[in-house]
């Protein structure tokens, strides 16, 4: 870090250090992620809402509590976004759906008055799939987000606008919600790092359901301190969100920076490398990451898993069996509000049965319990995210499939914390990435392993060149 | 899936659809028959040989994925 250091370069630690010592105002830090909004934005369709007055009121009440002793923690003054399936209080909250285009919630859901709470600055709401589930759309009220290495590729999903946010450095840190991969696979897309927690870590109440027993939300960020960072706001037990864990709020950042001699982790390459549509470029970027983790000092042993199909078939059923219950009067009532793929996604749920769903249930167990098996030997499993780059936005089919290119629905329904971390680009210049997938509560591994491993492959120095686009 | 399996599964589709008082939009409905022979092979993929005492999670246990 140095004077020149652009402010959006900055990490959440390093611009709170100079908020501290007040050679920066949260005033100056806002209004510059307002200044690369509006400059950036309209190539890259990120923000369905900018709250401007709200971020500079924010900003502004953070440099005089900051200018008074009064410290929130480590977001004070920090700017942020939220996927636009976060309540906000008085603030526009739509799912990128026409059916909520005029729904403005009375009050926060609980990450959303967290972040508040630590001073954060809402800078406004991000794009997304319609209800977290029915994109890329052209259908719906708002375009769908961009990728910042290449607009006329596809940010991943459904935290479509929250990865190219971060990636293009419009801002530092947003909040996504993963249920099958929506937060793993912007990140990968986007090149960014991006934190599904452990079922239950992060409050999930004011956040519009897509699948009750998958949904978890979590940080999209462009560092892995700065995704420590936020989890120190977020985290925590809420008796209000019946799937919170009433567990000990750990330190987050407690372990970056130490090196990884002692642990020992699980590479289950037969679990990817195999399988149809990945792509060689990822496989390599695995396996060149997991040579990086042995010379971190970590053991590496090669694993099984069960067949990924088992875990997807587990996913698929549970995830269309609870969106059709939660949107099924909406569906026979409005089915024309819904945008063309969130509408064939959802609808295929009329035909699920009771027994479907427990047999999905049951397998859900036995998944788990092989996925405990084997932390219980390893401190973390390393395997692949998104199986090759992203596509072209025009290249998707006119009707929605219930394929994804992702492998991360394993740890949707295992619960387990799983974090995407770069590991390169694609001859065609678009990011790829892994992800490490730790016991139960035990984010503070997860984080140090992609910490490490970020500091030798050092993918942060590299931003997306959206300036020369937007001049060309 | 055959053709008479794709006809059946969309002559079930209907008759569920049209349970609920559902009308799907013509323009969509291949699309769904299509999510729905996919959604088919997963609840088969589901079904594994199993004794009754095999229970479901609710939502996953945390006891077998804690540390030993």
């Amino acid at each position: 870090m140095s004077a020149q250091t652009p402010l959006h370069d900055l990490s959440i630690a390093e611009a709170g250090a100079r908020l501290r010592a007040g050679t920066l105002t949260a005033t100056a830090l806002t209004q510059h992620a307002l200044d690369r909004i509006a400059a950036l934005d309209p190539l890259l369709n990120a923000f369905l809402l900018v709250t401007k007055e709200r971020a500079l009121a924010d900003a502004a009440r953070a440099d005089r509590e900051l200018n008074a002793g009064i410290d929130k923690g480590p977001l004070h003054g920090i700017p942020h976004a939220l996927k636009d399936i976060y309540e906000t209080a008085g603030i526009r909250t739509t799912c990128h759906s026409q059916l909520l285009i005029d729904y403005v919630p009375e009050a926060d859901g609980t990450v959303a008055a967290k972040l508040a709470a630590g001073g954060a600055v809402l800078l406004g709401k991000l794009a997304t799939h319609e209800f977290a589930i029915g994109g890329p759309s052209f259908d719906l009220p708002f375009p769908p987000a961009r990728n910042p290495w290449n607009p006329d590729y596809f940010p991943g999903g459904s935290s479509s606008g929250s990865g190219a946010a971060v990636a293009s450095g419009m801002v530092r840190v947003a909040m996504g919600s993963d249920t099958g991969g929506s937060i793993r696979g912007p990140a990968a897309y986007c090149g960014i790092v991006g934190l599904k927690p452990t079922y239950g870590r992060v409050s999930r109440r004011g956040v519009f359901p897509l699948s009750y027993t998958l949904d978890h939300c979590g940080p999209l960020a462009w560092s892995v301190e700065d995704a420590a960072l936020t989890m120190q706001v977020v985290a925590g037990h809420d008796p209000l969100d019946p799937a919170s864990a009433a567990v000990p709020v750990p330190d987050f950042s407690a372990e970056l920076g130490r090196d990884l001699a002692g642990l020992r982790l699980a590479y289950p390459r037969s679990f990817f490398a195999t399988v149809d549509g990945v792509s060689p470029e990822v496989v390599a970027g695995l396996d060149r990451a997991v040579q990086d983790l042995a010379r971190l000092g970590a053991t590496i042993d090669e694993i099984a898993l069960p067949d990924y199909e088992l875990f997807n078939a587990c996913g698929r059923v549970i995830l269309t069996a609870e969106a059709y219950a939660i949107h099924e009067d909406n569906l026979r009532t409005r089915p024309l509000d819904y945008g063309r793929f969130a509408y064939q996604r959802m609808m295929p749920g009329a035909i699920l049965s009771a027994a479907d769903l427990i047999q999905a249930l049951r397998l859900r167990r036995e998944l788990a319990d092989v996925v405990a098996r084997v932390l219980e030997t390893h401190d973390a499993i390393v395997t692949a995210n998104a199986l090759a780059p992203a596509i072209r936005l025009d290249a998707f089919p006119a009707d929605a499939t219930m394929r994804t290119p992702g492998h991360t629905i394993p740890f949707n329904v295992t619960g387990h914390p799983a974090l995407a971390v770069p590991t390169g680009f694609s001859t065609s210049g678009l990011p790829i990435g892994l992800h490490i997938v730790g016991r139960p509560f035990d984010e503070p591994t997860v984080l140090r392993i992609g910490a490490a491993y970020e500091t030798v492959a050092q993918w942060t120095a590299r931003r997306p060149q959206l300036e020369l686009k937007m001049a060309g | 899936m055959s053709t008479d399996d794709r006809r059946a599964l969309e002559q079930e589709f209907d008759a569920l659809t049209a349970r609920i008082g559902a009308v799907v939009p013509a323009d969509r409905k291949a699309g769904i028959i299509g999510c729905c022979e996919e959604l088919r092979r997963m609840t088969a993929l589901v079904r594994q040989p199993r004794s009754a005492a095999a229970e479901p999670a609710n939502v996953y246990s945390l006891k077998p994925m804690s540390r030993p």
